[in-house]
């Protein structure tokens, strides 16, 4: 099979030393210039495609691999090898297409999407790469075919990708797979060879990626849109034509209502139990349900960034079986997605749980209301619904599901259901966490406090008790009507790992706005005259200094006005030019660090 | 102003310059050592046509026999493939009236069909004359022209011929449902090249 060649690293890092040290691979792929090598344009959207297949000896393996080149340790195979196929004996006739999450090995050298974090700074935090994570995009076919031993052909076709983005990959996977399946491995070339020239995944525009004969145009979100509006699609022209180009509304978001309606009436309590990391499993008859559902969950409490980990299919073969179903310790604030009838058994322990049926479309909502007692879940002819002894802190909101109830009898659309459920979490989550905004704000320092000349002052610390006082004049009340126990899930919240990552988030933010005004104080200063009136090894010292906080506001991306990063140059330029010549040489070459 | 999407696929034995065409059309650039296509590549370009902005969405296929199978893909819901042959290698001609068959059968209904010879700046090693080509283009209605992709020879006639042939969006509009019948246009005008 002709393919393109092995990329020399060591040649594109010479070109891209020509061009000037300053260059990032990031910036080549967004300008998208000729020190590209075959397969880097293709990197910052997948890590490898996979087909796996079953052999009657070995069991499932993975058969081809796109790059040829691309490393995948044992580990990693089996895992990948395992997720990539139905777990339960639900059967999946047919085509089936579901995701997973698996942890990447330890040890690995570091890939070139590290070089791309320049994107993901721009990012929502909740579609922020996790270093330690890949997702699994799979295309599972499955169909009778008399001339195969097994008597079934089965085969999945899997994209591994840092990237959240379930609905572009969805997408993508649907163009690519059935085509694949057919025409065999001259489609999969000339799909790689298309995504390799894709524009980069920059947040915020609109990019159009051609793959198969169509264009699919879709726009990644970015943390400065305002949280709530769906991509608008500038759609020039009235076009429904799926064989030319397909606009993707959302490239991750999933379909909230219909993966909630089989437990539809506990929505509020689901929302608290994600809010508060509590262990969760969801026992679901397919991986494609399990998948979407487990990643529903997690999105429910967006724009805040579900912290711990989550697995939206989860199989005994996983490597973290043992580490997550052991008895011998309360069960991780984790949440999973399982199919295999086993589980109810082993995780009958656990202290949420949720068990759907089929999902049925829109018009056909559970009556029960009941959450049930976890002694009722036996085992496989258990009912949906939510098993669980928790007491939600706050009140059902009756008003929303009454919304969604006559939005199912008058057969609104689906879109419009989940629209309006996806709002109604919206507006609870941010209720929930303006009060924790607001306090957190307070802890910054006066700006009057920051001196050019004395290190930048500390952020006050983090105080329950002072945060909790507030809430009597600027709690939640002031945007939302639920009623409850307020206080009680804050308490809760401050424990859990979802405010853990959000409070080091903001620390961090905070800390970089101090450094940024403490940066533009010192810019603000006439430094010549402060060397007259200080000894030459002072100025040498202040010009190390300079340096080193140049470099880390470049390298951290440290959010000063535009210019002052220049001014700053232009100042420790104009120092070093007032010092003696011998002293000038040595401070032009020294790289701090 | 009115912007039209539209699909463009080029057709045509391997090495008889479709991604010369397009890169000259889209680029006004000309490499003589261009790499084969893997699969297909992708470029767009918008012109003015009327009042109206024709994009077009251009999908180059790959020529090497192995990709065959893929073609579908991308004539599916083309408002127009180009086929492409060389006037110097007969059998790239041969080529052609099979793509204009598998058009015909799985094609689009209402696709418009314009045949480029290629590469008429060698007329000294011509295989095929300019007439027998311009005669059959004209017993199945289609655009016809003799380019090159080298000299920029016939490259954005070709592009135009293809925006008069297009159905407007008015006519669209009135014959919805009708199917639609082309027109029997003027051939284009033709630089006289060589």
């Amino acid at each position: 099979m002709a393919l393109w060649g092995i990329p020399r690293l060591e040649e594109r890092n010479e070109r891209l030393q020509d061009q000037g040290p300053s260059r990032s691979l990031a910036e080549a792929l967004c300008v998208g210039n000729s020190l590209l090598l075959p397969w880097d344009r293709f990197s910052a959207w997948l890590h490898c495609i996979c087909v796996v297949g079953f052999d009657l000896e070995l069991g499932q393996a993975v058969e081809v691999l796109y790059p040829p080149h691309s490393k995948l340790t044992d580990k990693e195979k089996t895992n990948i090898c395992y997720l990539s196929f139905p777990d339960s004996n639900a059967g999946c006739l047919g085509d089936t297409q579901f995701c997973f999450r698996f942890r990447q090995s330890s040890g690995r050298k570091v890939s070139l999407h590290c070089l791309m974090d320049q994107f993901d700074k721009d990012l929502p935090v909740y579609l922020k790469k996790d270093p330690a994570y890949y997702y699994g995009y799979v295309y599972f076919r499955q169909v009778r075919d008399k001339t195969l031993k097994r008597g079934y052909f089965q085969k999945s076709l899997v994209m591994i990708s840092k990237l959240p983005y379930i609905k572009f990959f969805q997408t993508v996977l649907k163009k690519i797979a059935p085509e694949y399946f057919e025409k065999s491995d001259p489609c999969l070339e000339a799909a790689c060879s298309d995504i390799d020239r894709w524009p980069a995944p920059c947040p915020g525009t609109m990019l159009n990626l051609p793959i198969m004969g169509v264009v699919i145009k879709v726009r990644i979100p970015t943390c400065h849109d305002k949280p709530g509006t769906t991509t608008q699609l500038i759609e020039t022209t009235p076009q429904t034509d799926a064989h030319i180009s397909i606009s993707l509304p959302t490239i991750h978001e999933v379909d909230l209502f219909r993966c909630f309606s089989p437990v539809f009436l506990h929505i509020q309590m689901l929302w608290e139990l994600v809010l508060l990391g509590e262990p969760l499993v969801v026992m679901a008859p397919t991986p494609s349900e399990s998948s979407e559902t487990v990643l529903a969950l997690v999105s429910c409490i967006s724009p805040l960034k579900y912290c711990s980990d989550f697995r939206p299919y989860f199989t005994i073969h996983d490597t973290e079986f043992k580490e997550y179903t052991t008895r011998t310790q309360a069960p991780p604030p984790v949440i999973l997605g399982v199919t295999n009838p086993f589980f109810a058994k082993t995780l009958q322990h656990w202290p949420h749980i949720i068990r759907i049926g089929d999902i049925k479309l829109a018009g056909e909502v559970p009556k029960q209301v009941k959450v049930k007692k976890l002694k009722n879940l036996k085992t496989l002819d258990s009912k949906p619904g939510v098993y669980s002894s928790y007491k939600p802190f706050l009140n059902r909101d009756e008003e929303i599901i009454k919304q969604l109830h006559k939005g199912v009898q008058q057969k609104r659309p689906s879109e419009a259901q989940n629209a309006i459920l996806r709002r109604h979490f919206l507006e609870l989550t941010q209720s929930f966490i303006i009060p924790l905004e607001r306090y957190v704000a307070s802890l910054m320092p006066l700006q009057k406090s920051i001196s050019p000349w004395k290190s930048p002052p500390q952020l006050k610390s983090f105080s329950q008790d002072e945060f909790m006082k507030t809430l009597e004049k600027t709690g939640p009340q002031l945007t939302s009507r639920l009623k409850g126990d307020w206080i009680g899930l804050y308490r809760q919240f401050l424990k859990s790992s979802n405010f853990d990552g959000w409070f080091r988030t903001r620390w961090k933010e905070m800390t970089q706005k101090l450094e940024a005004l403490h940066l533009e104080a010192l810019c603000d200063e006439d430094l010549l005259v402060w060397i007259q009136k200080h000894t030459e090894v002072e100025a040498v010292d202040l010009v190390l200094k300079l340096k080193n906080k140049l470099m880390w506001a470049i390298a951290e991306h440290l959010p000063v006005k535009p210019d002052t990063v220049a001014r700053l140059q232009m100042h420790i330029d104009s120092i070093i030019s007032a010092l003696p010549e011998d002293l000038q040489g040595i401070l032009l070459k020294t790289d701090t660090a | 102003m009115a912007l039209r999407e539209l699909k463009v696929c080029l057709l045509g034995d391997t090495g008889v310059g479709k991604s010369s065409i397009v890169w000259r059309f889209v680029e006004d650039s000309f490499d003589p050592n261009i790499n084969p296509t893997i699969g297909a590549s992708f470029m767009t370009k918008t012109v003015q046509y009327q009042n109206e902005l024709h994009k077009f969405l251009i999908w180059d296929t790959a020529g090497q026999e192995r990709f065959r199978a893929l073609a579908p893909m991308y004539y599916r819901g083309s408002a127009a493939a180009i086929i492409v042959y060389d006037i110097t290698k007969e059998e790239t001609f041969s080529t052609l009236k099979n793509w204009v068959k598998e058009l015909r059968q799985h094609g689009p209904p209402n696709i418009v069909v314009a045949i480029a010879g290629n590469k008429c700046d060698l007329n000294d090693v011509r295989e095929v004359l300019e007439k027998d080509a311009k005669d059959y283009a004209d017993s199945i209605h289609a655009i016809f022209v003799e380019t090159s992709a080298k000299n920029a020879i016939n490259i954005n006639e070709l592009f135009i011929e293809i925006s008069r042939r297009i159905p407007s969006t008015d006519a669209n509009l009135t014959s919805a449902g009708k199917g639609f019948k082309l027109r029997r246009q003027p051939s284009a005008t033709k630089r006289s090249c060589c």
